[in-house]
Order: C-alpha cells, then sequence, then structure tokens
C-alpha cells in the first residue's frame, strides 16, 4: 500500500471523530495521532512530525485559523480542514491561512482520501511534469496545448491560463481569490464575475454536458476545482 | 413688576368681563321699556277709536313677550312699568298718576294680576323648552362621540375625540391620564390642547388619589380642594381605568350640575373605549399565543419525525449488519449499507433546512452575495443530490449565455436542492424530473418540473406555509419545510417562487430572480498583455 507508513495527526475535540477516523485510517495503513485541542495539536506537530494534518476549525481552545497560521510560521505539512456546511467564509480564510484543502462535514471517507493523496502527492512532487492528463482531458504546458479525447481544443489565453492552473493544483480547491490574483492580478481578487464568465466558456469547451460539469467542478461559495482521476 | 402687571390685567379682564355680563343682563331690560313706548304710541294713536280697558289689554303684550324671551325679571317689569304708564298717558286724569275712579285701581290690579301669571307660566315654558334643548345637545353630543369611538380601533385616537369633546363642554383645559396595570402608572395619553401635561408631582398625586379611591378631587371638590385642576374618574363597574384633569380659570365658575354630569356620561363612553381596545389586544395576545403555540406543536412533531426517520433506517441497518445471527449476502450488505449512507444523507439535509429556517427566521440570514451563473448553481445541485435522483430520468435544458445574477450561490443552491428533493418525493418511480431556465426582459426563471400528483388549486400558495402538508400526502415524510424556506430565500434575493401545473399529472415550480445590469466588461489577462507588449 502507497499510505504504508505516511503519519497523520487528527487534531479535533470530539472524540467520536478522532475514533472513527483513526480506525478507517489506519485500515488503510496510515499512522495515526491525536490531538483533542489547538495547542496540544501544536505540540504533537513538533513531537510527531506528521506527513498531513487533518484539523478540525471547531477547536475550544485556539480559533482553527490561528492554528493554521502558527503551524505556518514554521512547517510546510499539508494541512486539512474538516468544516461545516454553513461556513464558506471560514473555509476561504484557512485556505488563505494556508491550508491546502477542506472537506465538509459530514464526509464520506472516499472524499477524504482523495483529498489526502492529492495533497500528499503534491507535497512529494519534486518537478513539474510537461504534459498533465486528465482522463480524456490532456494539457500540455510545453507546447500551450489543449486535447480533448486526442482532438486539439482552440483555448483563449485566457481559458488556457484558469485551465492551466486548475491543472498544476489538480485535485485541490483553489479559491476564488487565489485564481483571480494569478490570472489577473491582484487588484482583481474581488471580481468573482470574470470566473463565472470563464469558466463557464471553458466548460462549454470542454465539458460532455456544461450543465453538469465533470472536469471543473463548483465549490460553491469558494472555488474550483479540477477533478482529478488519477 | 411684573407678577403686578399682570395681576392688573387680571382685575381688568375681571371687571370687563363682569361689566359685560352686567350689559348683557341690561339688554331685556331696555327691550321691554321699548316696546312698552311702542305699546303707549300704538295706544295714543287707538284712543279715540278703544275703550279705556282695551287699551290696558295692549300692555299685556309686553309683558308676554318678555316673558317669552328674557324669562321673570324683565316680564315683572313690563307689568309695573305698563300699569305706570297706562295710569299716566290713559286714566283720567291724564298725564297724571293720581286716579280718580275707583274702578281704574280694579282695572291695574286685575291687570297685573293677569300680567304676573301669564309672565310665570311663559317663564317656566321657556325655561323647560331650553332644558329640552340642552338635552338634545347633550345626547346628540353623546351619541356624536360614541360613534366616533366605536369608529376607532386607535385608543389614543378615541381619547384624543373624548379630550377635545369634554374641552369643548367646559371651555377649558383637559388631561386624560390612562392607567397602566403593568407598570403601575397612569400615562398622559391624550390632552387638550394636545402638549398640555399635569403642572407639577402634586397634581399627579392627586391624580393617583383618584385612581385609587374612584372618587372625584381637586378643584372644586371637598377632597384636596388646592389642586389647580378637578380630577374625574374614569370607572368601569369598579375599576378605575383612567383620570380626567380638568383646568378652568382660576377665578372662573365651578362646573355646573349638567357639565359634571355631561362629563360623566362622556367618561363613560371613554372607559368603553379603554375596556373595548384593552379586550381586542388581548384576543390579539391570545391568537398570536395559539398561534405560537401551534406553530411549536407543528415543529416538535416535524423534527422528532424527520430525524427519528432517518435514524430508524440507520438504526435497523446497523443492528442488523452487527448482529452475529446471519450472514447476509454480498448484495443484501451492499443494500443495507446503502439505506445507511442514505439516511445519513437526509439527516444532514435535514438539519441544512432547520439551520436556514432559523435563520431565516431570526433575521440573521446575512446574504453573501456575488455573481452567480445559474447554469453553475445547478450543476452543483445536481451534483449533491446525485445519489437520490438515480433511479429518476432526468431532462436538464439551460441555455448558454443566461445572464449572471447577484445572489448567494449556497442559498440558491438549497433553493434548487430543496425542489429536487421536493420533486423527488412525489414523483413515481422513474419518474421525468426536468430542470429548466430562461430569462424573460430582466428576469431569470428556474423551473423544476415533476411527473407527480397535481397539488389542488387551492392549496398551491399554501405548500410554501410553514409545515403545510398537502391533505393527499400526509403519509409521505417531510417537514413541510423545504418549500417554506425556498420562499423566504427567494423572497430575501428580490424573487417571487410558486407553484403550477401545465400539465397534468405534473407540477411545476418555478423561481424567479431579477437580473441586475450586467457587469463591465473583461479586461486582458497579464498574459494577454505581456503578449500584446
Amino acid at each position: 500500500m502507497p499510505s504504508e507508513g505516511t503519519r497523520i495527526l487528527v487534531i479535533d475535540d470530539e472524540k467520536q471523530i478522532r475514533r472513527m477516523l483513526k480506525t478507517a485510517l489506519t485500515g488503510y495503513g496510515y499512522d495515526i495521532a491525536e490531538a483533542p485541542s489547538g495547542q496540544e495539536g501544536l505540540n504533537q506537530t513538533a513531537i510527531f512530525h506528521p506527513d498531513l494534518i487533518i484539523l478540525d476549525l471547531g477547536l475550544p481552545d485556539l480559533d482553527g485559523i490561528e492554528v493554521i497560521k502558527r503551524l505556518r510560521e514554521w512547517a510546510q505539512t499539508p494541512i486539512i480542514v474538516l468544516s461545516v456546511r454553513e461556513d464558506e467564509e471560514d473555509k476561504i480564510r484557512a485556505l488563505d491561512a494556508g491550508a491546502d484543502d477542506y472537506v465538509t462535514k459530514p464526509f464520506s471517507m472516499g472524499e477524504l482520501l482523495a483529498r489526502l493523496r492529492v495533497a500528499l502527492r503534491h507535497m512529494a512532487k519534486s518537478e513539474d511534469e510537461p504534459v498533465l492528463v486528465f482522463g480524456k482531458l490532456t494539457v500540455d504546458m510545453a507546447r500551450r496545448l489543449v486535447f480533448l479525447d486526442g482532438e486539439e481544443v482552440k483555448l483563449t489565453p485566457t481559458e488556457y491560463e484558469i485551465l492551466k492552473y486548475l491543472a498544476l493544483q489538480a485535485g485541490r480547491v483553489v479559491t476564488h481569490g487565489q485564481l483571480l490574483r494569478a490570472i489577473w492580478g491582484p487588484n482583481y481578487q474581488e471580481q468573482t464575475h470574470y470566473l463565472r464568465v470563464y469558466v463557464g466558456q471553458l466548460r462549454r469547451k470542454i465539458e460532455a454536458d456544461p450543465s453538469q460539469p465533470a472536469i471543473i467542478v463548483t465549490e460553491s461559495g469558494v472555488g474550483y476545482r479540477l477533478v482529478d482521476r488519477a | 413688576m411684573k407678577t403686578a402687571q399682570s395681576d392688573n390685567t387680571e382685575t381688568n379682564k375681571g371687571t370687563k368681563k363682569r361689566f359685560a355680563s352686567m350689559r348683557k343682563s341690561f339688554v331685556p331690560y331696555v327691550k321691554t321699556f321699548l316696546t312698552v313706548v311702542l305699546i303707549t304710541l300704538l295706544g295714543e294713536i287707538l284712543t279715540p277709536y278703544f275703550d279705556l280697558i282695551n287699551i290696558a289689554i295692549l300692555y299685556l303684550l309686553p309683558v308676554l313677550i318678555s316673558a317669552v324671551r328674557w324669562g321673570r325679571g324683565p316680564s315683572f317689569f313690563a307689568a309695573g312699568l305698563g300699569v305706570l304708564v297706562f295710569d299716566f298717558f290713559f286714566v283720567p286724569p291724564v298725564l297724571s298718576l293720581t286716579v280718580h275712579d275707583v274702578r281704574h285701581v280694579f282695572i291695574f290690579g286685575m291687570f297685573l294680576l293677569v300680567a304676573i301669571v301669564t309672565g310665570t307660566m311663559a317663564t317656566k315654558l321657556r325655561n323647560e323648552l331650553d332644558k329640552t334643548k340642552e338635552r338634545e345637545q347633550r345626547t346628540l353630543a353623546l351619541y356624536a362621540l360614541s360613534q366616533k369611538i366605536a369608529a376607532e380601533s386607535d385608543l389614543k385616537r378615541v381619547l384624543k375625540t373624548f379630550v377635545e369633546r369634554v374641552a369643548g363642554t367646559i371651555r377649558g383645559d383637559v388631561i386624560m391620564l390612562v392607567h397602566n396595570p403593568d407598570a403601575e402608572m397612569l400615562l398622559e395619553v391624550a390632552a387638550y390642547p394636545s402638549h398640555n401635561t399635569l403642572s407639577d408631582d402634586k397634581e399627579r398625586a392627586v391624580a393617583h388619589w383618584v385612581l385609587e379611591h374612584g372618587q372625584r378631587a381637586g378643584r372644586g371638590t371637598e377632597t384636596l380642594s388646592a389642586a389647580q385642576s378637578l380630577f374625574f374618574p374614569v370607572k368601569a363597574e369598579d375599576k378605575t381605568l383612567a383620570v380626567l384633569a380638568i383646568k378652568t380659570e382660576p377665578d372662573g365658575k365651578a362646573l355646573a350640575s349638567e357639565q359634571l354630569q355631561l362629563i360623566e356620561a362622556f367618561s363613560n363612553l371613554a372607559a368603553v373605549a379603554i375596556i373595548r381596545v384593552n379586550l381586542a389586544q388581548e384576543a390579539e395576545q391570545a391568537k398570536w399565543l395559539a398561534e405560537s403555540q401551534k406553530l411549536h406543536t407543528a415543529l416538535l412533531n416535524s423534527i422528532s419525525h424527520d430525524l427519528r426517520t432517518p435514524l430508524a433506517a440507520i438504526t435497523g441497518a446497523v443492528t442488523s449488519l452487527l448482529s452475529k445471527e446471519t450472514a447476509y449476502d454480498a448484495g443484501t450488505e451492499k443494500a443495507l449499507l446503502d439505506a445507511i449512507n442514505e439516511g445519513a444523507q437526509r439527516l444532514n439535509r435535514f438539519v441544512g433546512n432547520l439551520l436556514d429556517m432559523v435563520r431565516l427566521e431570526s433575521g440573521i440570514l446575512k446574504l453573501n452575495t456575488q455573481w452567480c451563473d445559474i447554469e453553475d448553481i445547478v450543476g452543483v445541485a445536481l451534483r449533491e443530490m446525485k445519489d437520490i435522483l438515480q433511479p429518476h430520468s432526468l431532462q436538464v435544458k439551460i441555455p448558454s449565455g443566461l445572464p449572471l445574477v447577484k445572489a448567494d450561490f449556497a442559498l440558491i443552491e438549497h433553493v434548487v436542492i430543496n425542489l429536487i428533493e421536493n420533486a423527488v418525493k412525489y414523483s413515481p418511480e422513474e419518474g421525468m424530473i426536468s430542470i429548466s431556465a430562461r430569462t424573460v426582459n430582466d428576469t431569470v426563471y428556474v423551473t423544476v418540473a415533476d411527473g407527480g400528483p397535481t397539488i389542488p388549486r387551492y392549496e398551491r400558495e399554501r405548500v410554501f406555509d410553514k409545515f403545510y402538508r398537502l391533505h393527499s400526502t400526509k403519509h409521505t415524510s417531510g417537514t413541510g419545510l423545504g418549500l417554506s424556506i425556498c420562499k423566504g430565500i427567494i423572497e430575501a434575493h428580490g424573487g417571487k417562487i410558486w407553484v403550477d401545473s401545465p400539465h397534468e399529472p405534473g407540477n411545476r415550480f418555478v423561481f424567479s430572480l431579477p437580473v441586475p445590469e450586467q457587469p463591465g466588461p473583461l479586461p486582458d489577462t497579464k498574459e494577454e498583455v505581456f503578449h500584446a507588449l
């Protein structure tokens, strides 16, 4: 199993969730440590040296966002946040503070495992590959070309930039702000309508059914995610 | 200095007033005198043709006139003056008060007697007439007030009318203080003139005394007569509901008993009005309480039902899997696990709806409005509902190039999810569910149509009410929350939601959202700018 020996720290004050995660993730071969509070989580990170942290945003002692900020002062360990549906703003703040991704409670184990794998892979990735393949979709960054089922898809430069950015983060959520900053620059990070228009156009070119997208999915209130089938 | 001056003017005013009233009482006598003069002239003209006794009868005329018009005093004056003038001008020796014939003295006597009797009777008649007139006016005033009171539901306005009427009757200032039993306080609710208030705490203390004892007090009474105003209890049965403060001129006369009677009659009407308004308020409150009680019961029923149903499914499936008695084959095990998963998802949606409802109800719902693409919202909702849509066939028709709307993405997503859940719940197995969108003028319409039994016309409005369940579908699980939340969210966005049925069977749930002016043109990306250089 590829996850053999990978160390994961679970920071959550709910014992039930910790127990469930420990049981399930141990079953997949991960090595689990638990912390019931933010402070304890910070200490454990220093002792346990986890490869990844699962962090609940609602902690009794420290604000989850605060934990992320303190961790990021000295560690680049990938962080996956557990959040509830109503807290889109918290999710964005956590991602901006340096979290890698999030899952919304209640989450399926399949979803969490997918996020874990993506985050770990991004951490391990050493060099950029010039050609990225996602099922039928191929993005050739060396030649700035996109293929769908082997046929070239004509994209405008902006559409291409958006697709490339999402593809490089494949499997991970990209917030509106991150995408706008990357494509148009920091002055445009509030202009979400640019994204609505361009992502809509992009979907019409690469999705089989643009009303039910399967490649670029919307994370409501947060951003977009390019589905990584690998 | 100032005080002296004002005192002076006060006295002046008093003198003037007294003088005026004196002049007023003089006028009838002067008029009577003139009538007598007129009769004398007439008598002089008629002397050649009339007997002396006929002339004497002529003098009864001023007596009668003054008795009817001005009362007893002027009529007696007319009688006395008549005798003297008659004696002086007509009885021989003429132009002298001496009488030669004793028979003439008899005429005087008879004349005076007739004059006095006629005058007295005419005066009585006049008084009766005056009283009747006054009574009629009082009745009219009472009637007018009662009409006004009956037409007004607002207590303040009723009492305003009331104080105006009282003030009109007594020609003074009036303040109405209503007892508030909750705060044990007297509130100055209405006054005439409208800015008028009680002058000090002493006055207020008298008002409280009246409230407590239910008796008149203050100026012109035997209790606390040092007060500036007369305080009048407004009573219904034994309870004093309010106090009326009446302020008249400091040196004016005390109120006449008829005025007091009229005020009392007015007060009774005011009491009725106060009681009526209080009762209406209590009834309103009782209705509100009953309503909220009903709502709570419905909420509890719905919550316990909608939490327990999926919980029961989950518990049943889990305990089956845990029990060691039977070994399930792989297919059954999968079915049980699916049931657990489905139950859990349903619980999650229900909790989401409850939260939405609480946020909508408490007004803490904050719209996080952004430019949204309807197609995108529908896509996310469909992804969310993928599992429960499985057995149904789905048709999605969203034209490209739909304008963007300004909306809270997540909330509109909940609306679409609720509508889909609703469609799935009431559609026959494998029925067609179709979702479409279109723009007409400056409005975008999103439609979720199902093939379920058509909602009767009379229930179409009510399905959006909280906890409302169709009579025909009472057995289907559901809270009646989903649609009411949809309505709340859509209305918060300035849109509308309704249901109709162009084809039977089937229902078409439609919501509309306003399309604002579209955002400005898009700038080039950094990359494009770079290429252009």
